[in-house]
C-alpha cells in the first residue's frame, strides 16, 4: 500500500513540477520589485538616520571651519559678512539630506578658502547662489505660485535665500501651516525682507512688521479685509506708477469701515488737491501710516499730530503759541491742528468767518470779553481777525474782497473771472493790468467791470483786517500781549495799512493775494469802489482833507475880510456920522 | 434905552448847550480824524466824549422842535412864500452887508420876537436846523454803531459814503461857526447880540425917527 503512495505521489510530483515550475518562477520574478519596493520602505528610514548623521559627518571638513563664529568673508567692495553656519540650523533644515558641496558646488578644497574676490558685494553673491537652488527646484515648479512666478520674472526680484534664508530652509508645512489664521499665512512672507519697485524706480518695502501690527488698532482684522483681493488663494501682481499713486490707491481700502471720514476728506483741500493732480496732498496713509495705524490718541499729540510732516514751518510757530506751550505742559484742551482745522474735512481757513468760530468754540465769553472794553465790539470782530491782534510780532494788513452787496455772500475766483469775462488764469491781468500793484483807478475799474458785466451783480468790496501770511495766525499769545491800543489802527500812517491785498479765494478756500497801493484807501475813487469799508482816522480821504482846509479858511475869510472892509470904510462912516451931527447942530 | 425879549429863556438854554455841543464836538472829531497831528487825548477818550456829546445834541435837538412846533414859534424860521418878495429882502440884506453897514446905514431888518431873522437869516438857519443837523446827527447815529445800523448804511451807499457826509458837514459846520461868530458882533455894539443870547433882552439903539 505504501509503496504504491509513493508512486503514485512521485509520477503526480513531476508532472506538477512541469506545469506550476515556470508559473511559480513567474509570479516569483513579478513579486521581486515588489519585494525590493518594500525592503527599501522598511530601509528607508534607517537609510535617513544614516544620511542624517551623514550631512555633518560629510561636511566634517567644512564645519571644522563654519562652525566657528570667528571667521568672515571679505567681499570686493570691502563689505564683511560672517561664515558662520549653524549646525543645528542645518540639521532642522529640509535640507538636512545634503552636503554642503551640493549647492556650494565651486568650492573645492584646492582653491578654499582664498576666492573671497569672486563677488562684488553680499547681494552678488545671493544672487549667485540662486542657480545653486535651480539645480533642484526648476523653473516651471517655481512659476506654478503666482508670487514665486512674479518674482522670477523680475529682472531685480530679491534672491531665494531673501525669503527662505540660506541654511535653515524649513519645510512648506512649516512655512505655511494649514492650521494658522490668515496673517500668519501671509506674515511668511511678508514678515520676510521683501520689497518691490515701481515704475518709477521706487522701492515700495512688502515687509511688515508683525509687532506693529499686532500694537495697531487693526489688530483685530485679516490682512485681506483691506487686501480684499488677496487671500490663500489669490494674490494678483500689481504694478504702480508711484510710491504716490500706491499710497493714493492703497487708501481707498480704508473708505469700507470708515465711509464718514472719507466722505469728510472727500471735501478737504487735501483731496482736492490730489483731484487737480497735486498728489503731494496727504492721502489716509500719510497721516495714519500703513500698518501700524494707532488709537485717535496717537495723533492728538504734540509729537504724533501728522500735520507737522509737511507743515512744519506752520507748527514750529505754533509750539511757542500759548496754545502750543499749554499743549506741551499737558493741558488736555489745549488745541492741536485738528482743533480749528479738523482732522478729516480739512479747510483753508483764511478769509473764512470760519476760524473765528474756531476761537470762539472755546473762547466762549471772548465777545462778552471785547464788548466790556472795546467800543463797537461787535463791529470789530467782524472787521479783524483774531489773530489780527492776538498774534504779536505778526505782519498785519488789509484785506480787500468782493462781495455781492445783495447776498452778502462773497465771489468765488471762478465767479470773478466769469463776471469780467475771463478765466481764472486771466484774472490777474484784469485785476493788476500792469502788475505793479493795484491802484486806485484800477480798483474801482475791478467793480465797474464786473457790475457792467453781471447780470445785475451789485459788486462792493468789504475790507477787513488780518495777518500778513497764514503762518502767522498760529503765534497766538497771551491775552496781556494783544493789541490794545486804539492808536494802532486808527492813525493815519498806521503801519497795519500799509499793506493791502486784493483776496481773491477759490471756491475751495485757497487765497490768491494781488497786491494793491495803499493809497487806495484813501483816494477819490475809494468813494466808488471801497463804499463798504472806512476805518476812523487810518482810511480818510485824502481830498475831503483839502477841501477841509479850503473850507475852514473859507469861513475865517468872510470875518476877516469884511472886517478889513470895515476899516477901510470907517472913514466915510466917520465924515457921516460927523455930517449928521452937524446937521443936528444946526437945526 | 429900549429893551426887546426876543430870547425865551428855554431857546438860550438850548443855544448854549447847542455852543459848547459843537465846540467839543469839533475838538474831539478833529482829535478822532487827526490822531496823528493833534495830540490832546487819547482815540478812545476822545471817541467816548464825541459819542457823549453827540447824543446831547440830538436830544438838544428834539428839545429845539417840540419847543419851536408846540409855541408855533416855528414860523420865524419859514421865509417869506412870497417869492418877490423874499428876494427883495434877501438882496436888501445883502446890500446891507457889503455896503450899507460899511455907510453906516441902518440894518434893514429888526428882530421882534415874531420875526426874528432877516431873509438870508432864515433861509440859512431853515437849511442848517431842517436839513443840514439832521443830517448830520443821522449820519454820526450811523456811525456811533454802524453793526447795528448796518442796513441803513447800506441804504445810504456805505459806511464811506456816511462818513463822508459827516465829515463834509463837520467841515462846514467849523467854517460856518467863524461867520456865525463875527455876524454875532455886529449887533449896534459888538458885544449887544452876544449879551442878548445870555440875558434874553436884545438892547435896541435908540433911533431917530422910527
Amino acid at each position: 500500500m505504501s509503496e504504491e503512495k509513493a508512486e503514485k505521489l512521485s509520477g503526480k510530483g513531476t508532472l506538477g513540477l512541469v506545469i506550476f515550475g515556470p508559473i511559480l518562477g513567474m509570479f516569483y520574478i513579478c513579486l521581486l520589485p515588489l519585494i525590493a519596493l518594500m525592503t527599501l520602505l522598511i530601509a528607508l528610514p534607517q537609510l535617513a538616520t544614516a544620511k542624517k548623521t551623514d550631512i555633518l559627518e560629510n561636511s566634517a571638513i567644512c564645519m571644522g571651519c563654519h562652525s566657528s563664529q570667528e571667521f568672515t568673508k571679505t567681499f570686493r567692495n570691502k563689505e564683511k559678512m560672517s561664515v558662520f553656519v549653524n549646525g543645528n540650523d542645518l540639521k532642522s533644515s529640509v535640507h538636512r539630506f545634503l552636503s554642503c558641496t551640493d549647492c556650494h558646488g565651486k568650492i573645492s578644497p584646492n582653491t578654499h578658502p582664498g576666492n573671497s574676490g569672486m563677488y562684488e558685494d553680499r547681494a552678488a553673491f545671493a544672487l549667485a547662489m540662486v542657480s545653486a537652488c535651480r539645480k533642484c527646484h526648476s523653473d516651471a515648479q517655481l512659476r506654478a505660485k503666482p508670487n514665486h512666478a512674479f518674482l522670477t520674472n523680475k529682472t531685480n526680484g530679491p534672491p531665494c535665500t531673501g525669503c527662505h534664508g540660506a541654511h535653515a530652509i524649513r519645510s512648506i508645512a512649516e512655512w505655511k501651516p494649514a492650521s494658522a489664521g490668515n496673517n500668519q499665512y501671509c506674515l511668511t512672507c511678508h514678515s520676510q525682507n521683501i520689497s518691490k519697485k515701481h515704475k518709477n524706480g521706487e522701492t515700495l518695502s512688502l515687509h511688515i512688521d508683525p509687532s506693529k501690527l499686532a500694537s495697531s488698532v487693526h489688530n483685530g482684522h485679516d490682512c485681506s479685509d483691506c487686501h480684499s483681493e488677496y487671500s490663500r488663494n489669490s494674490h494678483p501682481v500689481k504694478e504702480f506708477a508711484s510710491s504716490r499713486t500706491h499710497s493714493i490707491a492703497v487708501s481707498e481700502a480704508c473708505r469700507r469701515c470708515h465711509p464718514d471720514k472719507y466722505q469728510a476728506v472727500r471735501e478737504s483741500i487735501h483731496s482736492k488737491m490730489i483731484s487737480e493732480g497735486n498728489l503731494k496732498a496727504p492721502v489716509c496713509t500719510d497721516c495714519h501710516g500703513f500698518h501700524s495705524v494707532g488709537p485717535k490718541e496717537t495723533y492728538e499729540t504734540l509729537s504724533g499730530v501728522p500735520c507737522r510732516k509737511c507743515h512744519e514751518d506752520i507748527f514750529k510757530l505754533y509750539s511757542k503759541s500759548v496754545h502750543g506751550m499749554a499743549k506741551a505742559k499737558g493741558t488736555h484742551n489745549a488745541p492741536l491742528c485738528y482743533s480749528c482745522h479738523f482732522a478729516h474735512e480739512v479747510k483753508v481757513t483764511a478769509m473764512t468767518e470760519k476760524i473765528k468760530g474756531a476761537c470762539l468754540g472755546c473762547h466762549k465769553d471772548a465777545e462778552a470779553a471785547h464788548t466790556k472794553w472795546l467800543p463797537n465790539a461787535a463791529l470789530h470782530l467782524s472787521a479783524v481777525a483774531c489773530a489780527a491782534c492776538h498774534s504779536p510780532g505778526s505782519g498785519k494788513g488789509i484785506y480787500l474782497r468782493l462781495y455781492d452787496r445783495e447776498t452778502g455772500e462773497p465771489f468765488t475766483e471762478d465767479q470773478m473771472a466769469k463776471l469780467m469775462g475771463t478765466t481764472a488764469e486771466g484774472l490777474a491781468g484784469k485785476l493788476d493790468p500792469h502788475g505793479d500793484g493795484i491802484e486806485s483807478e484800477e480798483l474801482w475799474s475791478i467793480v465797474r467791470q464786473m457790475n457792467e458785466k453781471g447780470s445785475g451783480a451789485k459788486v462792493t468790496f468789504f475790507g477787513r483786517m488780518d495777518v500778513s501770511t497764514g503762518a502767522e495766525a498760529h503765534q497766538l499769545s497771551l491775552k496781556k500781549n494783544a493789541v490794545k491800543e486804539c492808536e494802532n489802527c486808527h492813525s493815519q500812517g498806521s503801519d497795519f495799512f500799509k499793506s493791502v491785498t486784493v483776496a481773491v479765494v477759490k471756491a475751495d478756500g485757497r487765497l490768491t493775494r494781488y497786491k494793491a497801493k495803499p493809497e487806495v484807501l484813501g483816494s477819490m475813487f475809494s468813494l466808488l469802489s471801497l463804499k463798504q469799508f472806512y476805518v476812523l482816522g487810518s482810511t480818510r480821504l485824502k481830498v475831503l482833507d483839502w477841501i477841509g482846509i479850503l473850507m475852514v479858511f473859507g469861513g475865517m475869510a468872510v470875518p476877516i475880510a469884511h472886517i478889513t472892509l470895515r476899516a477901510v470904510t470907517s472913514p466915510i462912516r466917520e465924515a457921516k456920522r460927523l455930517n449928521k451931527l452937524r446937521k443936528e447942530g444946526k437945526r | 434905552m429900549k429893551r426887546i425879549y426876543l430870547h425865551p429863556l428855554p431857546v438860550r438854554i438850548w443855544h448854549w448847550v447847542n455852543a459848547v455841543s459843537f465846540v467839543v464836538l469839533i475838538v474831539t472829531g478833529l482829535q478822532i480824524r487827526y490822531r496823528e497831528i493833534l495830540g490832546l487825548m487819547k482815540f478812545r477818550e476822545a471817541v467816548d466824549i464825541h459819542n457823549f456829546f453827540g447824543f446831547v445834541l440830538i436830544f438838544n435837538f428834539f428839545i429845539w422842535l417840540v419847543y419851536y412846533i408846540v409855541t408855533g414859534k416855528i414860523r420865524i424860521y419859514i421865509p417869506p412864500l412870497n417869492l418877490k418878495k423874499f428876494v427883495m429882502g434877501s438882496l436888501k440884506q445883502a446890500r446891507y452887508y457889503g455896503y450899507g453897514l460899511l455907510m453906516g446905514e441902518q440894518n434893514p431888518h429888526h428882530s421882534t420876537p415874531d420875526n426874528k431873522f432877516n431873509p438870508m437869516q432864515q433861509m440859512a438857519y431853515l437849511a442848517i436846523m431842517l436839513l443840514l443837523i439832521p443830517l448830520q446827527l443821522v449820519s454820526g447815529l450811523l456811525l456811533w454803531d454802524a453793526k447795528r445800523f448796518a442796513d441803513f448804511i447800506n441804504l445810504a451807499g456805505g459806511i464811506k459814503i456816511v462818513d463822508t457826509v459827516h465829515v463834509f458837514l463837520f467841515l462846514f459846520f467849523l467854517s460856518f461857526i467863524f461867520v456865525h461868530i463875527y455876524l454875532a458882533t455886529l449887533g449896534h455894539t459888538a458885544t449887544a447880540h452876544i449879551k442878548a443870547m445870555f440875558t434874553g433882552y436884545e438892547e435896541l439903539e435908540e433911533e431917530h425917527g422910527h
